[in-house]
């Protein structure tokens, strides 16, 4: 994995929905174009310093593969980096980035033919509005169905453009607002009142079922969102293949049943032998930055996928594991940001 | 020394080494007609189609995707289901009742216990997927789960293939047919693409279309075809067309393109057509017709029909009359352009097996004949090629 940070400036920012969200654009230094490719739907790991405090986050690219380099952070109260990037960032600045990386991606074909039905609430909008614009730029035979949770028409991100692409792509993009608590005055009724849940899902289906048959669901949004959206389509028989999922702000299920031991971690870091001793309820990550080491991570909240691991010995308990599929946990998968030890030695290995 | 018939032995025509290889080289290997969009119209309901040498069905699973499966019991081989029904769960075979559910997954095995002391692994033995897709308003299906996708397939001439939205209109179920020609399917093709033969075969039951404008071409082995309306036609078009538009104004003419292998469609103005054609042996062939046509009110109909009937009064008539016609079931003196072409065939046809037989040169109309008949040949090449 490429690990090393990259200083991108600040090129453009907009304020979205009246100011809870900012739109961030940047260049990209002379010479890392061609590294710094993204698929739909994949993120930019992130590092922040703010008042001599180091921050690492993981924001979504907001653009499709082509267009300029965006994120999108909605602000969150008392978030550290979105209220720095909501009010402080400017154009100009530099921050640090990763290469793009993620799972939740789509890499459209100009020969595929395919059914997307998108599922998203709130800032779950950012990777699926790349998505659904890489499928509408390059991916010319198949259609897209945005289902969209917001919980009013003020809070919409992307309303505009979203409605600009439906104007433009009758026939291929079709777009229905599902709004929790609409205020009546404000803005033409939207498809449905609620949340996108099993019956809006249903509904959504039997209104435009699939023509072409490659038919693939994505779904972003809060965990719990993620989850019954999952639940609604696999009641369906929608085949788990076929769904495809990526939540914001945390995990979908946080099990903190298991409180971890202390414990002594042998690590294998870029080749070299560490001996770290992990305290009761730490997690190993941060166990290793305790102890001075600079393994990679970003999110820290299990989705991002860049602080995987493998663990050669003993046994830890993770809180969630999203950004990892079965297979990987079965090959010995961890992430060191959700793990903490069930047993007093444990032995790791870091890509 | 091999005779030929244009590009292709004569033998290709007539042989069953020919109609088997056919059989496995291209309409086993290719997208394949299914129905209409409409035969499956919900979860649970399924049709089969004969594709080549296999028998695939289409079931819509409950999130209105179309599933499709090679219709072969994983036990014996039995085929699971006929022609077109519903169910809800799941397909159980008649022969000793394995059941499977709608993602082709064995879900039951009677007397599992008895009949097969050490179980039967069931995930082994699901139902073999295949391909299916929704084109035009049309189902398609293809043998290989895999198969490259419709748009590779058509994306092409698809551009070519008029404004109609097949979707949108409705059949009318009594044009629903179907009938065999004692020909090879190859003939009922040349004669659905020779361009040569409307303005002569059809001279008196096609001639609101005027074939001297025709243009034509192909993508691939898919041809495409399209005339403008005569000028006697064309002068008072709107009110001349029989029954409503299907397509909107300024959008004239007919379009009659064919796919391959054997797809043909024949749509203009007011009516969007289907002429499907199955080999069944070297010299015959099955022709399914079905027809959609506006999705307007029987008062529309009503209006369309009267405004017309001052053109199609004195229009038509049989291009042999009077002592020119054997008798009154003359073929040709049917005035029905389909009756006249199946008699084309199959008189043609009869000649193929003389010894005497000696094809002549080509007209310029002609030119999509011997074009289809290269384009059989490439892709059996090309599928051989591929298999070794
Ligand atoms: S840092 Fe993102 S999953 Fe651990
Ligand atoms: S052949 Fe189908 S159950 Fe025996
Ligand atoms: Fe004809």
């Amino acid at each position: 994995m490429n690990t090393e940070f990259h200083n991108l400036t600040v090129a453009e920012r907009r304020e979205e929905i009246g100011g809870d969200a900012t739109s961030l654009t940047f260049a990209i230094p002379a010479g890392l174009e061609t590294h710094f490719q993204w698929q739909a739907g994949q993120h930019l790991p992130l590092r922040f310093v703010v008042d001599g405090q180091e921050h690492r986050r993981c924001y979504t690219i907001s653009n499709p593969p082509g267009a300029p380099l965006r994120i999108t952070v909605k602000r969150v109260t008392g978030g550290v980096i979105s209220n720095y990037v909501a009010d402080r960032l400017a154009v100009g600045d530099t921050i640090e980035a990763q290469l793009p990386l993620g799972r939740f991606a789509l890499k459209p074909g100009n020969m595929k033919r395919r059914t997307h039905y998108f599922f998203g609430a709130g800032s779950g909008i950012t990777p699926l509005f790349s998505m659904i614009n890489a499928v509408l730029l390059s991916e010319p035979h198949s259609v897209a169905h945005l289902i969209y949770g917001n919980k009013n028409a003020k809070s919409i991100i992307f309303r505009e453009e979203l409605g600009a692409l439906s104007a433009a792509h009758p026939g291929r993009f079709t777009l229905r607002h599902v709004l929790s608590s609409p205020s009546v005055w404000t803005w033409s009724s939207p498809w449905r009142n609620g949340r996108v849940d099993a019956e809006t899902i249903a509904a959504a289906i039997t209104e435009t079922p699939p023509v072409a048959q490659d038919v693939q669901y994505w779904i972003c949004g809060p965990g719990e969102m993620n989850k019954s959206t999952r639940s609604a389509l696999l009641g369906l028989d929608v085949p788990d293949n076929r769904i495809h999922l990526e939540s914001f702000g945390g995990a979908a299920t946080i099990d903190t049943s298991v409180e971890g031991i202390a414990a002594t971690a042998f690590i294998t870091l870029n080749g070299a032998a560490h001996t770290v001793s992990v305290a009761s309820g730490q997690t190993i990550l941060e166990a290793m930055l305790a102890a001075g080491l600079m393994p990679n991570f970003s999110c820290q909240s299990g989705v991002c996928g860049s602080c995987k691991a493998n663990l050669k010995k003993g046994r830890v308990h993770m809180r969630a594991q999203m950004a990892l599929d079965d297979q990987e946990v079965a090959a010995g998968g961890i992430l060191t940001c959700q793990s903490v030890a069930e047993t007093d030695t444990i032995a790791i290995e870091l890509p | 020394m091999t005779r030929m018939y244009h590009n292709l032995p004569v033998e290709a025509y007539t042989s069953q080494g020919w109609f088997d290889r056919e059989q496995r080289l291209i309409f086993s290997q290719t997208w394949r007609f299914a129905g209409l969009a409409e035969d499956v119209p919900e979860p649970g309901h399924y049709v089969s189609v004969q594709a080549g040498l296999n028998n695939i069905f289409i079931v819509m699973g409950r999130d209105h995707r179309l599933r499709a499966f090679h219709n072969i019991c994983r036990h014996r081989g039995t085929q699971l289901i006929r022609a077109v029904g519903k169910t809800q769960k799941a397909l159980t075979c008649p022969y000793h009742d394995w059941t499977y559910d709608l993602e082709g997954n064995l879900i039951s095995v009677p007397d599992e216990s008895t009949e097969y002391p050490n179980g039967v692994d069931k995930k082994c033995f699901g139902l073999k997927p295949a391909s299916v897709d929704v084109w035009r308003g049309m189902l398609f299906v293809h043998p290989d789960p895999d198969a490259p996708s419709l748009a590779a397939w058509f994306g092409d001439v698809d551009p070519h293939l008029g404004p109609h939205k097949a979707e949108e209109l409705v059949e009318y179920p009594e044009a629903r047919n179907a009938y065999e020609i004692k020909a090879n399917w190859k003939i009922v093709v040349e004669n659905y693409i020779d361009v040569y033969h409307l303005s002569h075969l059809h001279s008196k039951t096609l001639y609101m279309y005027d074939h001297g404008k025709a243009e034509y071409g192909w993508k691939g082995p898919h041809y495409h075809f399209w005339e403008p309306p005569s000028a006697e036609y064309s002068e008072n078009l709107e009110k001349n067309l029989p029954t409503p538009r299907v397509i909107p104004e300024p959008h004239v003419g007919a379009w009659v393109p064919m796919l391959f292998p054997g797809i043909g469609i024949g749509a203009g103005e007011d009516s969007w057509n289907l002429f499907i054609i199955t080999p069944l042996a070297p010299d015959l062939t099955r022709i399914e017709n079905r027809t959609k046509l506006a999705n307007a009110s029987q008062w529309e109909f009503q209006k369309q029909e009267w405004s017309s009937w001052g053109f199609w009064k004195g229009f038509g008539g049989a291009k042999y009359e009077g002592k020119d016609a054997m008798n009154e079931n003359d073929p040709m003196a049917s005035g029905d352009f389909t009756t006249e072409d199946i008699y084309a065939c199959e008189q043609q046809q009869k000649s193929l097996t003389s010894p005497y037989f000696e094809v002549g040169p080509p007209a310029n109309g002609e030119s999509p004949v011997t074009r289809h008949q290269q384009a059989v040949l490439d892709f059996m090449t090309a599928q051989e090629t591929a298999e070794n």
